[in-house]
């Protein structure tokens, strides 16, 4: 007998028992379907993460970060750390992430912003490169900024008609000046009536000396903090918005709304410190307190990105960065971890398969048992005309194969509609939840061919019992009259 | 082919049931051996021995030499499905094949290629009178149509022997002399047939020998084995 014989004989004896053979192969079809639907989500998610993973070039990029702590010998991140850690074997680029609040004014539109200040190099990683309208700023120093799409959508303009128009960004800076002019104007007569109150001829004793010392300190102190913190200088330049940028915000990965080129920049991020009380500490701390207005020297950054070689592997570039005294963290290692969790997640939908298929496969068994009871004389004779142990039990499993790949062939489409169908009602959802529409959904070939084997190799293990139960049928007993 | 102390016992319960008991047969090329007995005689477990579809007890049967107590499984289903053809009482039809599909299945064991077999099949019931019956199924034909198309299943691979299991026994009394005479004929071409039957009468009249059994035991034996079918 050869295969076609044997297909011939299988499929001729299911298309006699229709409905047997229909209820045991919608069993197949029904545990496929669910197995492939699910993984299907699975495989979906992943290559959507791994698609966005590429789009934005994280799998060579890094981001560094100063060391935890506050160990005076910590390294710090500025720019020198910098020029030490572009150096390094692996990284193309080191940039750092430089961001400010602003008040943007778009003609006689005023927005409270955050910004970012870029170099123009950065525009040839990934991340930067979605441009929708324009072009990139020409040069750091140029006078010029990119927004992304969210600020269009705030002004109601399209991409392209927003390029050209000016944008005037101004920023409001924390400085010792403002401090200071704050104790010596706004509080000079309280300071005169408290000076004429000290008697000086009295500073010589010890006791009188520290409490109008430590006294006085800690009152012009608090005005110094007042001054600091509410009567700052106003920085504000012009520049003419050059390209727009697609919108993005993921995790680590933000980019802000206005991007302006990094030596513009630095009369807004380096003249003074934002409103947070804790620059000033962190100032004080670093011994950058009273580094001169418009200069970058001693300023130091949160985090830096690096654009590496995607020939060199990402964990050789992260040893040599961390030994300068820095975290890392990489997006290829946070893709690594990902990867690892879909492998279980997947593990755990299969498992959940494998269960519907090992109940569909009962209902093989039960089939297939039926049918030996019912051909006993059919096996019986096929034995007198030649057969031997091993053709019935091969004739017996190919009809287990055949409900397994009819089964497992109709369970992918249908696992396919369905999945189909949840893309439609998800996308739905989305769009009325105005985010980005995702397919969730795939079916990739692998999952396809694990489908069907699962499928043909769980059927022919349910069939390989009533096979062996068929193959040892006694000819004598199967032909005997009755 | 010789059938040497062959025993054939079964356990019924806490009985032996001693089917075949030392039974010697030797049959010759070209015989046609009858083997007649009441029933429960053993004379079908000693067909079913000697197609090698039953396994003895002890004793052996040797074809041509070879002992089929010393085949293998495999071995003995090429024996089976090389040199031995068979009918039954029941024709052992499969209900949902056809004529010719029930003709075609005898070649699936023996190598035969699809299309000859198909070409086989075709010719071996246009030779039985049956060329307008091929696509008919069993329960579209006679009885002695249905015996037929088993006979042609059992002739299609060209059997060295063709054991009959009460061929005639569902049959009426033309289709009965028809097939018998068919038996005859094909013995007459040189074929071995050993037939079971339970009528002496009928038996007598176209067997070349005939060998009564009784509890398992050959208890007589008339004839010549030289000599082929009767001629009626």
């Amino acid at each position: 007998m050869n295969w076609r014989d044997l297909l011939s004989i299988s499929t001729g004896n299911l298309w006699r028992l229709k409905l047997r053979s229909f209820l045991t192969i919608s069993g197949v079809v029904i545990a496929i379907a669910a197995f492939v639907a699910m993984l299907s989500f699975g495989a979906g998610n992943q290559r959507l993460i791994t698609e966005q993973f590429n789009e934005l070039g994280l799998f060579t990029t890094m981001q560094v970060y100063p060391p935890r702590g506050d160990s005076a010998r910590a390294a710090v991140l500025d720019d020198d750390a910098i020029e030490a850690i572009s150096k390094v074997p692996g990284v193309n680029l080191a940039y750092p992430f430089n961001s400010f609040k602003i008040s943007a004014n778009f003609e006689d539109t005023a927005l409270e912003l955050e910004a970012q200040a870029l170099p123009a190099t950065a525009f040839n990683t990934k991340l930067y490169s979605r441009l929708v309208a324009g072009t990139f700023f020409s040069h750091d120093s140029a006078r010029q900024a990119m927004v992304t799409e969210e600020i269009t959508d705030t002004l109601g303009l399209s991409a392209d008609s927003i390029i050209g128009r000016q944008i005037v960004i101004s920023i409001q800076v924390a400085s010792i000046d403002s401090g200071l002019a704050y104790i010596l104007q706004g509080e000079r007569d309280r300071l005169k009536g408290r000076l004429e109150e000290i008697r000086f001829d009295s500073l010589v004793h010890d006791d009188y000396r520290k409490r109008v010392f430590y006294g006085e300190m800690n009152e012009a102190f608090k005005y110094f903090l007042n001054g600091y913190m509410h009567h700052r200088n106003l920085v504000c330049d012009t520049f003419t918005v050059c390209g727009v940028l697609k919108k993005m915000r993921r995790g680590r990965m933000q980019i802000k709304p206005v991007i302006i080129p990094a030596f513009a920049a630095r009369r807004f991020s380096v003249s003074g410190f934002g409103d947070d009380p804790a620059d000033l500490f962190n100032a004080l701390k670093n011994g950058t307190f009273f580094v001169p207005s418009g200069d970058s020297i001693g300023r130091s950054y949160p985090q830096v990105t690096l654009n590496l070689d995607p020939h060199v592997p990402y964990e050789t570039v992260s040893d040599s960065v961390e030994a300068l005294g820095f975290r890392t963290f990489s997006f290829a290692a946070q893709f690594k971890e990902i990867s690892r969790f879909f492998f279980y997640f997947d593990m755990f939908l299969g498992i959940i398969g494998l269960i519907a298929l090992i109940t569909a496969s009962l209902g093989i068994v039960n089939t297939m048992v039926m049918s030996i009871i019912e051909r006993k004389r059919e096996i019986g004779l096929l034995k007198s005309l030649g057969a031997d142990e091993r053709d019935i039990r091969i004739l017996f499993l190919f009809e287990s194969g055949v409900i397994g790949a009819l089964g497992a062939a109709t369970g992918i489409i249908f696992g396919w509609l369905i999945t189909r169908l949840a893309s439609l009602v998800a996308r739905t959802i989305m769009t009325r939840q105005g985010l980005d529409e995702m397919e969730l959904f795939a079916l990739p070939g692998w999952l396809v061919l694990t489908a069907f084997l699962f499928g043909l190799i769980v059927s022919l293990l349910a069939g390989f019992y009533p096979a062996s139960r068929a193959a040892r049928v006694d000819p004598v007993e199967a032909l005997r009259n009755e | 082919m010789k059938a040497i102390d062959l025993c054939r016992y079964y356990r019924r319960g806490p009985s032996e049931v001693r089917a075949v008991d030392r039974v010697n047969i030797v049959v010759e090329k070209g015989e046609f051996l009858g083997l007649v007995g009441s029933s429960g005689s053993g004379k079908s477990t000693m067909l079913n021995l000697m197609a090698g579809l039953d396994t003895p007890t002890s004793g052996s049967i040797e074809v041509e030499g070879v002992s089929l107590t010393a085949l293998t499984r495999r071995e003995l289903a090429a024996y089976r499905a090389h040199k031995v053809g068979m009918i039954f009482q029941a024709f052992n039809l499969i209900p949902h094949r056809t004529a010719l599909g029930n003709v075609e299945m005898a070649l699936y064991f023996n190598d035969t290629s699809p299309n000859e077999r198909r070409r086989k099949a075709v010719e071996m019931l246009e030779q039985l009178g049956l060329g307008d019956r091929m696509d008919h199924h069993p329960a579209d034909l006679s009885g002695g149509e249905q015996q037929r198309v088993a006979v042609a299943r059992a002739l299609v691979k060209n059997p060295e022997i063709l054991f009959a299991d009460e061929p005639t026994g569902n049959l009426d009394h033309e289709n009965t002399r028809q097939i018998t005479e068919l038996l005859t004929r094909l013995n007459r071409q040189g074929l071995t047939v050993i037939m079971v039957t339970h009528d002496r009468e009928m038996a007598r009249n176209y067997t070349g020998r005939l060998i009564r059994m009784h509890y398992g035991q050959v208890v007589e034996e008339t004839g010549n084995s030289t000599s082929p079918g009767g001629v009626v």
